[in-house]
C-alpha cells in the first residue's frame, strides 16, 4: 500500500476543492466530521489495525439523505435548516466500510427537476463546460464525481436523476434494481421509483460502492436479499448473445441528428464484434414521459404533505392552523415543486383518478409487462440517455413541459424497476444500459465489454 | 375541493405543461385499464414484516428532533394556533 500520503491530507485536499470550486455543487461541507473520521483512519493504519474496504475514502452526498446531525435541506427554503437526527442505512453502510462523507451536494430541491437549477443555492455548473447545466436532479454529485472532488458521489435516481447527470457530466452512474438498496433515510419524492445510485468514475468503483449498499433492510420494506457481484464475474461478457435497442428512441424528431448517429455507430460496433443486435417495439415517449409524471407527481403530492412547518421546516405563522400551513408551503416551496404538488393533487382528486391515476398505473403494468417480454429475447436492452446535449444554463426553467420531454429515455426504466447504467461511452451524454430486474450484474458485465468495444 | 386547498398552497392553479401530460394519459388506451390486477406489486412476506415494538430513539436523536422545530417557549414546544371549524 502506499502510504505517501495520509487520510487526513487526502480528505483536506478534497475540503479544499470543494470548498474554492465555482460549480456551486456544494451545499454543506462535513469539515468537522470528516476530519475527524479521517484522524481515526491515520491512527488505525499507523497502529496496523485492519482497515475497512473503502477506509478513508472521500465521498459526497446529495443533499436530499439523512446523515445525523448533518443538514439536509434538500436544496429546499423549507428545509435549510433542517437537521438530520438518524442516518440513511445506504450512507450508514458506507460509513461502517470507512469512507467518509465530506459535502451534501446541490441538487434539484426535492429531486424535483432535470437541471439542478430549481436550487436555493444556485444553479449546478456542468463539469465539462459551465455555462451549461450540471443535470438533475442529481447534479451537485455528478459534478463533484467529473471534477474529482469527490472519489464517488451518492445520488437518488427517480425518473433518471443519477443517469441523466452522469451523462451530462461524462461519468458512469447506476440507477440499481428499485429494492437492491434500502430507502430508509432517503427523502421520499415517489416511493415506487426512487433509489439509491452511486457515481463514479469506473465500473469497478460502482460495483464496490454498490455491493457495500446492498442488502435487506427492516426499515425498508421493498428492500431484498441480493448477492453481491464479484469482481471477476463481470469481466467476461461471453453470457451476452443479444442486445436490444428501442426502434423509437431513435426514430423520430426530437433526437438530436449526432447523438442518433453515435448511437447507431455504436450499435454497428457491437455487431461487429458478433452480439446479436434485436431492433424492438416499445412506448411512445409522450406517453413514457405521461405515466411517469403522472404517478411521481401523485406520490410527491403525498409524501410532501407532512412538510407544512408543524414539526420541522420554517413555520411561517398565520392567523389559523390552515392558513399557518397554506402560507408556509406557498412561501417555502419552489415553483417547480408547488406544480408538481398541484398536479399530483389534481390527479388524485375525486372524479380523476380513474380517469388519468387508475389508468397511469395501467399503463405503467403494461410498461413493465414489455420489458419483461423484451428481456425474454433479448439480454441487455441499450439506449441514449438524453434526447440532447445539456441545455444552457436558464433555459430549463422557462419551459417545463420541454424538460419534463428531455426525461424521454430514463423513465421508462424507472418505471420498470430495472437496473439501468450510464456509461459515458458512445454518445455525447452517453448511453443506458439495461437488464431484467435483479440482473444489475449482467449490466456491469455489458459496461466492461463496452468499454474495451467503443 | 379545489387545488389550491387539497395542496394547501395559496392561489395554486393547475399547470398548462402538466395538463398536457395528462391529457396523453387521457387520450391513452391502456390494455387492461384494471391496475389491481397486476403481478408486479412488491409485496412482503409475513415473515419478513418488521416487529411491532417500539423502538427507543438515541438521547441524540431527540435532542435534534426538538432543534429541528419550529418554536420553543418556556422548555415547550410550540405548535401553531388551533382553529376548529
Amino acid at each position: 500500500m502506499n502510504k505517501e500520503i495520509t487520510c487526513t491530507d487526502l480528505v483536506q485536499e478534497k475540503l479544499t476543492l470543494l470548498k474554492q470550486n465555482t460549480h456551486q455543487t456544494v451545499n454543506s461541507l462535513l469539515h468537522t466530521l470528516a476530519i475527524d473520521l479521517a484522524s481515526k483512519v491515520d491512527s488505525k493504519i499507523a497502529s496496523g489495525e485492519t482497515i475497512g474496504l473503502l477506509e478513508g475514502i472521500p465521498f459526497g452526498i446529495k443533499d436530499v439523505y439523512m446523515l445525523q446531525g448533518t443538514y439536509a435541506t434538500a436544496s429546499s427554503e423549507l428545509l435549510k435548516n433542517y437537521k438530520s437526527a438518524y442516518t440513511a442505512t445506504a450512507i450508514q453502510k458506507l460509513m461502517d466500510a470507512g469512507a467518509i462523507p465530506i459535502v451534501k451536494e446541490n441538487c434539484d430541491s426535492f429531486g424535483h427537476g432535470s437541471s439542478s437549477e430549481n436550487t436555493i443555492f444556485g444553479a449546478v455548473k456542468n463539469a465539462l463546460n459551465p455555462e451549461l447545466v450540471g443535470g438533475g436532479s442529481s447534479g451537485g454529485s455528478a459534478v463533484n464525481v467529473a471534477k474529482d472532488y469527490t472519489v464517488f458521489s451518492i445520488g437518488g435516481d427517480t425518473g433518471g436523476s443519477v443517469r441523466q447527470p452522469a451523462g451530462y457530466n461524462n461519468i458512469y452512474g447506476l440507477k440499481p434494481t428499485y429494492g437492491r438498496i434500502s430507502r430508509y433515510g432517503l427523502m421520499a419524492y415517489a416511493s415506487s421509483t426512487d433509489c439509491v445510485g452511486p457515481l463514479a468514475k469506473s465500473i469497478e468503483d460502482i460495483r464496490i460502492v454498490l455491493n457495500v449498499m446492498s442488502g435487506q433492510d427492516i426499515k425498508d420494506q421493498t428492500t431484498y436479499a441480493s448477492n453481491e457481484i464479484d469482481k471477476d464475474s463481470i469481466l467476461s461478457s461471453k453470457d451476452i448473445k443479444t442486445v436490444g435497442y428501442f426502434k423509437n428512441f431513435v426514430e423520430n424528431d426530437a433526437i438530436d441528428a449526432q447523438i442518433k448517429s453515435d448511437f447507431l455507430a455504436s450499435i454497428e460496433k457491437i455487431k461487429a464484434k458478433g452480439v446479436e443486435v434485436k431492433a424492438l417495439d416499445f412506448f411512445e415517449s409522450e406517453t413514457l414521459v405521461s405515466t411517469y409524471y403522472t404517478l411521481a407527481m401523485a406520490e410527491t403530492a403525498s409524501n410532501l404533505s407532512r412538510l407544512d412547518g408543524t414539526n420541522y421546516g420554517q413555520r411561517i405563522e398565520a392567523e389559523n392552523l390552515k392558513e399557518t400551513y397554506a402560507v408556509t408551503r406557498s412561501e417555502n416551496f419552489s415553483e417547480e415543486t408547488k406544480r408538481r404538488i398541484v398536479g399530483g393533487n389534481q390527479v388524485l382528486s375525486q372524479g380523476f383518478s380513474d380517469e388519468i391515476y387508475l389508468k397511469g398505473l395501467a399503463l405503467r403494468d403494461q410498461i413493465s409487462e414489455n420489458f419483461e417480454n423484451d428481456f425474454a429475447v433479448v439480454d441487455v436492452i441499450l439506449s441514449p440517455v438524453t434526447p440532447d446535449t445539456p441545455p444552457k444554463i436558464g433555459d430549463s426553467l422557462k419551459d417545463p413541459l420541454a424538460m419534463y420531454l428531455s426525461d424521454a429515455y430514463t423513465v421508462g426504466f424507472s418505471l420498470g424497476q430495472l437496473p439501468t447504467l450510464t456509461i459515458p461511452q458512445g454518445t455525447a451524454t452517453g448511453l443506458q444500459i439495461s437488464a431484467a430486474k435483479n440482473n444489475d450484474e449482467l449490466v456491469l458485465k455489458f459496461a466492461n465489454f463496452l468499454k474495451d468495444t467503443l | 375541493m379545489t387545488v389550491d386547498i387539497l395542496s394547501s398552497i395559496k392561489g395554486a392553479q393547475p399547470s398548462e405543461a402538466v395538463n398536457k401530460l395528462f391529457d396523453v394519459i387521457k387520450n391513452a388506451h391502456p390494455a387492461n385499464n384494471n391496475s389491481f390486477n397486476n403481478n408486479h406489486n412488491n409485496c412482503v412476506s409475513l415473515d419478513n414484516l418488521r416487529a411491532d415494538v417500539v423502538v427507543e430513539s438515541s438521547a441524540l436523536e431527540k435532542q435534534i428532533i426538538i432543534e429541528n422545530f419550529p418554536k420553543e417557549k418556556n422548555g415547550y414546544l410550540v405548535v401553531s394556533k388551533v382553529i376548529e371549524e
